[in-house]
C-alpha cells in the first residue's frame, strides 16, 4: 500500500484562499486514482495467488483423491467436475470472467457456493478487527494523553506496553478467557451472537496494536508539547488536558495513523488465531483451511477480499490525513 | 452470556415439570432416577464438519453429529456382531456375493418421504458414481455389481467377488432420503438433506455451532438404544470449538453441558470430580503407528527399522507424554476389533537398545558423528517423518519430540520431523521421498489393514511402508475372501507377525481414543458399540 509520507509536509505551501476548493479537487482525485489503482491491486492479487496456488506442491487431483484409491474413473469424474481438464490459462482466464459475475466458484473442500461462504464469514471477522481497532485506537490514546512527558506513570505505561507487544495473542486470549468468562463468567467463551461475545476477542486482538500505536503517539504528543505554540496555549490558561487532547494530539496523531494503518492489516491475519481461540465464525480459519488443503476457490477470493479491505482502509487513512493536516490539502497535485 | 443463563433457567424449569410427569410412568429407573423429557443441550465438539453430507464427509471425529440425522441398515453390538435397524434382517447367500436386506416397513425420512427398497438401492448406485462422490467410489462400495429393489422392502445387492468387509460397509451406509439427490445443497449438506434420524437439522452457522430439533415421529432406535420412541432432548447444539483447554473451560464454567476431546492434562480433572463424568473409548482400526519406508533412504534395510523400533521405550514416552492416558498400541489393528486383532503379539517387542545399537553395527552405521548421530559412509543416519500438519492433534507433535529424543539418545538415530502443508505432504506419498510417515486410521473388519498393507496400487491407498511383499497380497486377498472369522483371524494374525515383528514395516505407538466429559447433569451418554466413536444425542437426557 502506497501511504503518502507526512515527512514531504514542511516544504508546502501554507494556508489558500481557495483551501475548499482545492480540498474538494484534491478528494475527488486521490477518491478516483485510489479506485483505478484499487482495481489493479485486486487484478494483481487474483493472478499472484492463482499463480502461487498452482506452484505450491500437490497435485490439486491427488488432494481430493486424499486417503482413498486413485483410480482413472475417480481422476476424470474429479476433474471435470471442476474444469480441471481445460489448460491453465484457460482456467484462469474463466475464472476471470466468473468473478466479473460474481461468481467465485464452490469450495472443492467444503463443496458449497464460495460466495455465501464469503459473505457469511467476512462480516463476523470485521466486527472483530473493527472492534479491536476501537480497542487499539482507546487504548493509545488514553495512555498516550494521561502519561506523555510524565515520568513515573510514562515508566510504567510503557512496561505495561512492553508486556502486551510479547504477549502472543493466543497466549492473552486464553488468559482472558480464563479470567473473565471461565472463573469470573463475565463474557461467554464463544461465537458472534451479541455485544458481548465481542469483548474478550477484540481485548485480545486489540490491546497488543494499542500497544505499539501508544508508543508512537506518546513520543508524538511529547514533541508537540515542547514546541512553542504549546507554551502559547498554557498562556491562555487552558487546562493541561485540554492542551494534550486539543492541540497536541493533532499533532502526533499522523505517525500513529500511518503505522495503524499498516497495522490493520496485521490484525486481519492476527484474527486466525483470535477466532480460532474462541471459536467465533469468520475468515481467518476459512483461510487457513483454505490454504492448508489447497482449496483454490476459496483461497482466491479471500486474496480478493482481503485486497479489496487493504485498499479501502489504506483509502480511509489518506483521507484521514487530509483531516487531519491541514496543509495537505493544498497539496496541487 | 445472558442468553445461555435464561435457556438454562428455563430448561429446568422444564425438566421440573416434566420429571414430576414422567416419574409416576418411567418403571425402569436409573440409580439417577427416571430419564427427564425435554431440555436442550450444548454440546463443545473439536471438529466442525467439512461437509455435511454423511457420504462424502471423511471425518470420524464429526460422525458424533451426522449420526443424529442419518443412520443405518445395521447396528453393530460390542463385539463386532450385527443387529436390526432400519434393516429387520439381512441373508449372505452361499456363494457369499448376494447380501439381501429386509427393511422395516414404518419408517419415514424427517421430508416425508418413506424408507422403501428404492431409497435404499438409490444410495447405493449414487454412491458407486465418481460424479456423485468423488474418491469415495473407489472404496468398499466398488466391490458391488449390482443393486436392486425385489419389492418394496427387499434390497438385493450382489458383489463381483466375495469380499467379507462389505457387511460392514452396506450395513454402516448412512440412508440418506431419495429427494436429497435433487437438492443443490447435496454435496455440501443441508436442511435440505433429509435421514431418518432421531433429529433434524435446523440451522448450521459456519465456525459457531450446528442446532438440531428432535424428530416427533421417531420411533425406529436400535435395540443398543437405551430406549424407544422420540429422543430426550427437544433441542441440541454442536459448538465449535477447537482448542482443547477452552472446550475445558466453557464446561467448567457451565457454558456447554458436555465436550468431546479432552486432553491428557484435563483428563484427570474431570475424572476425579463428582461435579463432572469423564468416559473415553479406544478407537478401532489403525493404531497410530510411524509406518517405515522400504524403498527410500536407510529405512530399506529392515535392520535399520528393526533397530529404530528396538531403541525406544514408547511406555515410558507416552508417560510422559499423556500422563498415562493414552494406550500402548502394539498390532496392525485396534485391540477393540477383537475378531481380527491377536492379542499375543503385546509385549513381544521394543524396548531393547542393546539390539537396536547391534542391529546398527550390522548394517554398517559404525561411525559417530560430532552431534552423537550414527554415520555410515559419511552419511548420518537420518529418518524424516513427514506429517502432515493438518493431521497434528492430540499431542503428536510433543509424542514426535519424544521418539526424536530417544531415538538419538539410545541408538544415535537422527528422526527428523517434517510437519507438511497437505499439497506437499501429497506429493510426498506420491514420489515415496519420505523415511516415515506416521498414520493412523478408523475403518473395522480389517478395511483398515488392507489400506495400510496391500500394494499401492492394488488398493492400498496408505501403504505407507510401501510394503510389497508377496505374502501381503496374498493373505490379504485370503482373508477378504473367505467370510469364515476364524480363518480370517488366522490371516491377519500371521500377517501381523510378519508386519510388525519380521519385517518392521510399521512402529505402533499408540491407539488413539476418544473422550468424553460432561456436567453431573447430563445422563445417557455413550460411545457406539464396536464403532467407538461418541454415540448420537438420541439417549441423553439432563437431570435435575
Amino acid at each position: 500500500m502506497t501511504l503518502d509520507n507526512p515527512a514531504f509536509i514542511d516544504e508546502l505551501p501554507l494556508g489558500s484562499p481557495s483551501r475548499i476548493v482545492r480540498f474538494r479537487h484534491s478528494l475527488w482525485s486521490r477518491v478516483l486514482g485510489r479506485v483505478g489503482s484499487g482495481v489493479v491491486v485486486l487484478w494483481a492479487a487474483v493472478t499472484l495467488s492463482f499463480a502461487s496456488l498452482q506452484i505450491a506442491p500437490g497435485n490439486i487431483v491427488n488432494l481430493l483423491v486424499g486417503d482413498q484409491l486413485p483410480t482413472p474413473e475417480v481422476e476424470a469424474a474429479i476433474r471435470a467436475e471442476w474444469g480441471l481438464d481445460e489448460p491453465l490459462i484457460v482456467q484462469y482466464l474463466r475464472y476471470l470472467w466468473r468473478i466479473l459475475h460474481g461468481d467465485f466458484g464452490r469450495s472443492y473442500v467444503l463443496q458449497s457456493d464460495v460466495t455465501s461462504l464469503i459473505l457469511s464469514q467476512l462480516w463476523p471477522t470485521l466486527k472483530l478487527t473493527s472492534a479491536a481497532l476501537v480497542v487499539a485506537i482507546v487504548f493509545a490514546v488514553t495512555a498516550a494523553v494521561l502519561t506523555a512527558g510524565r515520568r513515573w506513570p510514562r515508566r510504567l505505561a510503557s512496561a505495561a506496553e512492553l508486556v502486551l507487544v510479547s504477549t502472543p495473542s493466543f497466549w492473552l486470549g486464553i488468559v482472558l478467557l480464563f479470567v473473565f468468562s471461565f472463573t469470573l463468567k463475565l463474557f461467554p467463551v464463544a461465537g458472534d451472537k451479541n455485544f458481548s461475545s465481542l469483548v474478550l476477542p477484540a481485548l485480545s486482538l486489540g490491546l497488543s496494536l494499542g500497544a505499539v500505536v501508544s508508543q508512537v503517539l506518546r513520543q508524538g504528543l511529547e514533541n508537540a508539547l515542547e514546541e512553542p505554540f504549546a507554551l502559547t496555549v498554557r498562556s491562555w490558561g487552558c487546562s493541561d488536558l485540554t492542551l494534550r487532547l486539543r492541540h497536541c494530539l493533532r499533532h502526533a496523531s499522523l505517525p500513529a495513523v500511518t503505522l495503524t494503518g499498516w497495522l490493520v492489516g496485521g490484525l486481519l491475519s492476527g484474527a486466525v488465531i483470535t477466532e480460532q481461540v474462541f471459536g467465533r465464525p469468520g475468515l481467518g480459519k476459512v483461510t487457513v483451511d483454505a490454504v492448508l488443503g489447497k482449496d483454490l476457490p476459496v483461497v482466491l477470493a479471500v486474496a480478493i477480499f482481503s485486497a479489496l479491505i487493504y485498499v479501502v482502509l489504506s483509502t480511509l487513512v489518506d483521507l484521514l490525513y487530509l483531516f487531519l493536516d491541514p496543509r495537505l490539502r493544498t497539496r496541487n497535485r | 452470556m445472558d442468553l445461555i443463563k435464561h435457556s438454562f433457567r428455563l430448561a429446568a424449569a422444564t425438566f421440573a415439570v416434566s420429571a414430576l410427569v414422567f416419574s409416576t410412568f418411567n418403571a425402569n429407573a436409573a440409580a439417577d432416577g427416571p430419564p427427564v423429557q425435554g431440555g436442550s443441550l450444548i454440546w463443545g465438539v473439536e471438529t466442525e464438519p467439512a461437509t455435511l453430507n454423511p457420504h462424502l464427509n471423511g471425518q470420524d471425529k464429526t460422525k458424533l453429529l451426522l449420526r443424529n440425522v442419518f443412520e443405518t441398515l445395521l447396528a453393530r453390538t460390542k463385539d463386532g456382531g450385527y443387529l436390526p435397524w432400519l434393516a429387520t434382517g439381512y441373508k449372505i447367500s452361499d456363494d457369499g456375493k448376494t447380501y439381501t436386506f429386509t427393511l422395516r416397513d414404518d419408517v419415514t425420512f424427517s421430508n416425508g418421504e418413506k424408507l422403501d427398497a428404492a431409497a435404499v438401492v438409490t444410495n447405493f448406485t449414487k454412491l458407486k458414481d465418481p460424479a456423485y462422490s468423488g474418491s469415495a467410489s473407489s472404496g468398499p462400495v466398488s466391490r458391488l455389481a449390482d443393486a436392486k429393489a425385489l419389492d418394496e422392502r427387499t434390497v438385493e445387492l450382489s458383489l463381483k467377488e466375495v469380499y467379507a468387509p462389505f457387511l460392514d460397509f452396506a450395513s454402516g451406509l448412512e440412508i440418506i432420503s431419495p429427494a436429497s439427490f435433487a437438492s443443490p445443497q447435496i454435496k455440501s449438506g443441508g436442511t435440505e438433506i433429509t435421514g431418518t434420524g432421531p433429529f433434524i437439522l435446523d440451522r448450521y452457522a459456519k465456525g459457531q455451532e450446528i442446532h438440531f430439533v428432535k424428530n416427533p415421529k421417531y420411533q425406529w432406535a436400535p435395540s443398543t438404544a437405551a430406549h424407544r420412541g422420540p429422543a430426550y432432548l427437544d433441542e441440541v447444539t454442536y459448538r465449535f470449538l477447537s482448542e482443547s483447554s477452552v472446550r475445558a473451560g466453557a464446561l467448567t464454567s457451565g457454558q456447554v453441558n458436555l465436550i468431546e476431546g479432552v486432553s491428557g492434562n484435563d483428563a484427570g480433572l474431570f475424572r476425579d470430580d463428582p461435579e463432572y463424568s469423564y468416559q473415553s473409548a479406544l478407537n478401532t482400526g489403525t493404531p497410530y503407528s510411524l509406518f517405515l519406508n522400504t524403498t527410500f533412504g536407510p529405512t530399506q534395510d529392515v535392520k535399520v527399522r528393526k533397530a529404530l523400533i528396538a531403541a525406544i521405550d514408547v511406555d515410558a514416552v507416552l508417560k510422559s507424554v499423556y500422563r498415562g492416558e493414552r494406550t500402548r498400541a502394539w498390532g496392525i489393528t485396534s485391540p477393540v476389533d477383537t475378531q481380527l486383532y491377536d492379542a499375543s503379539i503385546e509385549k513381544s517387542y521394543g524396548n531393547d537398545p542393546q539390539l537396536s545399537n547391534q542391529l546398527l553395527d550390522q548394517a554398517g552405521w559404525t561411525a559417530r558423528d560430532a552431534d552423537g548421530y550414527r554415520t555410515r559412509d559419511g552419511q548420518r543416519l537420518t529418518i524424516e517423518v513427514v506429517q502432515a500438519q493438518a493431521t497434528v492433534r492430540d499431542q503428536r507433535d510433543v509424542l514426535l519430540q519424544a521418539l526424536q529424543a530417544q531415538a538419538k539418545q539410545k541408538a544415535g538415530i537422527d528422526l527428523t520431523i517434517s510437519y507438511v502443508d497437505a499439497g506437499t505432504y501429497t506429493d510426498r506419498r506420491a514420489t515415496g521421498k519420505f523415511g516415515s510417515i506416521a498414520n493412523s486410521n478408523t475403518p473395522t473388519d480389517g478395511i483398515d489393514i488392507e489400506y495400510h498393507y496391500l500394494p499401492i496400487k492394488q488398493g492400498g491407498s496408505i501403504n505407507y511402508s510401501r510394503a510389497s511383499a508377496p505374502e501381503l497380497l496374498g493373505w490379504l486377498r485370503a482373508a477378504a475372501s473367505t467370510l469364515d472369522q476364524k480363518k480370517r483371524f488366522d490371516l491377519y494374525a500371521r500377517l501381523q507377525r510378519f508386519a510388525i515383528i519380521d519385517q518392521a514395516y510399521a512402529f505402533p505407538l499408540y491407539e488413539p481414543e476418544d473422550q468424553i466429559a460432561a456436567s453431573s447433569q447430563v445422563q445417557g451418554v455413550s460411545f457406539r458399540p464396536f464403532k467407538q466413536l461418541p454415540e448420537s444425542a438420541y439417549d441423553v437426557w439432563l437431570s435435575k
